[in-house]
């Protein structure tokens, strides 16, 4: 909903303004959806002058269609695929994270979510050589664990750096905080980024769920506006700059005890692609986590792989 | 001002009616003067002034810095390195967590009864003292006492064998010069701490700490023992709980980031029963788990004390053995079966144990 406003297009100026107001017509739709011959008479403006403002604001504010096949080309032409560094989680995804959707992890503390966006971060930075933008909610970004991931792929110092100038933190602990940030991302943070050389190909948020969690339920009333504006920020960015987004998740147990991925019904329809890690049990303090992915538009759901999720050490 | 309404942190009504009259984006309000805001969504004048109080803060250069300056990593390694860690004098414990309780981060401490987590958190306070030429960080502790564990002539005692340690160590004159300054007095004198007694307090306590800590700079640790005490007690609302505890965690990560504290959190331990079997879990819930950084858990092996770390950022999962003295929480023997005299626990203020000891069954 715009509102109208002096000068929003050639001809609106003020009377006009006043006048459509004691009709109450105050934004764009009142006036589109009115018809011009009545509201001439009503507001005794012009005619002409009503149907030339019409013909501006439509042409302004409409949506304009487009057709399948030029999508399709899009597609094929913007999408990259970006690998985890990680062969077996990237079968799992069906060779890797896509730019322009969501990814979700989930799992219980310690299944090693943080780990995963880790490893995701530093092989995008150093293999393929690209900005990584993660925001940290928890405080669990420990650049000391980036360098050491990146130590054990390559010794040369320089390198080493390079990549870690490529990943830029930006931590946030509310949620208000969060859609600022995503908000200015979105309007200027990544242009900005992009024109250091080197295009930002993903950007993670760790977690999610840390920020809304404590917002939803019980008698508040605005928690599931933020999570959908938060889900519609992100498929924003991701659609407009051609990025990967990949978040993290907690779990909560459903009717059956069976663990399943937090934040509800709505936040599900946000991520393409979510993928539930789990420790095995029994294993004592073993390494190995198994990867279960829970939905997917590419591939059969339940496919489960085993990881060891230290393999860089 | 890129931020849309409904983004903004007002309250619902407020905004509601705010979208309602046709204002998408927080440019649209920023040139309103609070009369004609007033008279055109129908709010009351003090409303209006808070909305464009609100909207004038966020475009102050440090708030939109907040959200918008991005650090590499690079930049955050340089800071992390800078920023050092707490000492536990258990020098197992110290190699498994990277040389310490890391500042900047929340760790959380889990244990059954007598195990030693108010201990360690004492030692802590006393750790956090240690004088930079020593390798320490020479910053004061906030301890906030829920339990009314908190035992001053432990503390003494600690804090002796601390000034001991350091005098054993001390070489070049700047060491000795500082331990002139270390003495029992002055450690006690910088710990500073509360006691609370029941969640609100303790809610109360944690909203005003960004302001205690702006006050006192020089504070570097702040321990809650333990966050589970409260909570667990007369609480109806289970939800209402899981709630109040994700907010408490996300401040007190704010906390620690902004500040440059370590937080110490401790929490019990509560039974899981599942296919016929019992395991002691942590309390709080399953929620809770992902609220602290790193996780420690203490747990008893028979007569052995041993610690795990459950959950790290940056460190592989471990398991160490520790034991407590009168010099406090120190490194176990290397013995393959501590016997009675090894691990002897006697304080001279009286046997404040939870645990049946050798010395009572012997």
């Amino acid at each position: 909903m715009v509102i109208l406003r002096e000068g929003i297009c050639p001809g609106v100026n003020e009377e006009f303004i006043k006048a459509l107001q004691s009709e109450d017509i105050k934004t764009v739709e009142d006036f589109v959806s009115c018809n011009p011959e009545e509201l001439a008479q009503k507001c005794s403006l012009s005619y002409k002058a009503l149907v030339a403002v019409r013909r501006v604001l439509l042409a302004q504010y409409t949506a304009f269609p487009v057709s399948g096949a030029d999508l399709y080309e899009e597609l094929l032409s913007s999408t990259a695929i970006l690998s985890t560094g990680n062969p077996s989680l990237d079968k799992l995804l069906d060779s890797g994270l896509y730019t322009g959707e969501i990814t979700e992890l989930a799992g219980s503390p310690g299944s090693g979510k943080t780990q995963v966006c880790f490893s995701v971060a530093v092989n995008i930075s150093h293999q393929l050589k690209q900005t990584v933008f993660y925001i940290d909610t928890k405080g669990g970004m420990c650049a000391n664990r980036l360098l050491q991931m990146l130590q054990s792929k390559t010794p040369n110092m320089e390198e080493q750096m390079e990549a870690l100038q490529k990943i830029k933190v930006l931590r946030v602990f509310d949620v208000f905080s969060l859609l600022a940030c995503l908000q200015n991302l979105r309007s200027n943070g990544l242009q900005k980024a992009s024109v250091g050389g080197g295009s930002v190909k993903a950007l993670m948020v760790d977690s999610v769920s840390a920020v809304l969690s404590s917002m939803l339920g019980g008698k508040q009333n605005e928690g599931m506006s933020l999570l959908m504006q938060v889900a519609g920020e992100l498929k924003m960015i991701a659609k407009d700059f051609n990025i990967a987004v990949l978040v993290t998740n907690h779990v909560t147990k459903d009717g059956n005890g069976h663990l399943k991925a937090g934040l509800g019904q709505s936040w599900s329809h946000g991520p393409r692609t979510r993928v539930l890690l789990q420790r095995i049990e029994g294993a004592g303090t073993s390494s190995l986590r198994t990867a279960t992915l829970t939905k997917s538009s590419r591939q059969i759901t339940g496919f489960e792989e085993r990881n060891d999720l230290i393999m860089d050490k | 001002m890129h931020r849309t309404v409904p983004s903004l942190p007002l309250a619902p009504s407020v905004k509601v009616k705010l979208i309602n009259a046709g204002f998408q984006v927080a440019s649209d309000l920023i040139d309103m003067r609070p009369l004609q805001l007033c008279k055109e969504v129908g709010i009351s004048q003090q409303e209006a002034v808070e909305v464009l109080q609100m909207l004038r803060d966020d475009g102050q250069p440090h708030q939109q810095r907040a959200a918008t300056e991005s650090l590499t990593a690079l930049d955050l390694l340089h800071q992390e390195q800078a920023l050092g860690s707490i000492v536990t004098f258990c020098s197992a414990l110290d190699d498994a967590l990277g040389g310490g309780l890391p500042v900047g981060k929340t760790t959380e401490i889990c244990g059954a009864p007598g195990v030693g987590k108010t201990q360690l958190c004492m030692q802590l306070a006393v750790d956090v003292q240690i004088p930079v030429c020593f390798g320490g960080l020479g910053g004061k502790a906030l301890y906030i006492d829920t339990e009314g564990s908190f035992l001053v002539q432990r503390v003494a005692d600690m804090a002796e064998a601390a000034v001991q340690h350091c005098t054993l160590l001390a070489e070049d004159t700047e060491q000795r010069q500082a331990l002139e300054e270390l003495t029992v007095e002055k450690i006690l004198s910088n710990i500073f701490l509360v006691r609370c007694h029941d969640y609100v307090e303790l809610l109360a306590e944690v909203y005003l700490l960004p302001d205690f800590l702006s006050e006192h700079p020089e504070v570097r640790l702040v321990v809650i023992d333990s966050i589970a005490f409260p909570f667990r007690h007369d609480f109806e609302d289970l939800s209402q709980r899981t709630r109040l505890l994700n907010g408490l965690a996300q401040q007190l990560i704010q906390l620690a980031t902004q500040h440059s504290v370590a937080v110490v959190l401790t929490n019990q331990m509560t039974t899981r029963v599942s296919n016929g079997q019992s395991k002691l879990v942590p309390a709080l819930g399953e929620s809770w788990g992902h609220a602290a950084t790193q996780r420690l858990i203490l747990h008893w092996e028979g007569l052995r004390r041993l610690a795990s770390l459950y959950k790290s950022p940056s460190q592989m999962e471990a398991t160490i053995q520790y034991q407590i003295t009168v010099q406090g929480f120190r490194d176990a023997p290397d013995e393959p079966r501590p016997t009675p005299a090894t691990s002897a626990v006697s304080s001279p203020s009286g046997n404040h144990s939870k645990h049946p000891r050798m010395e009572d069954r012997s």
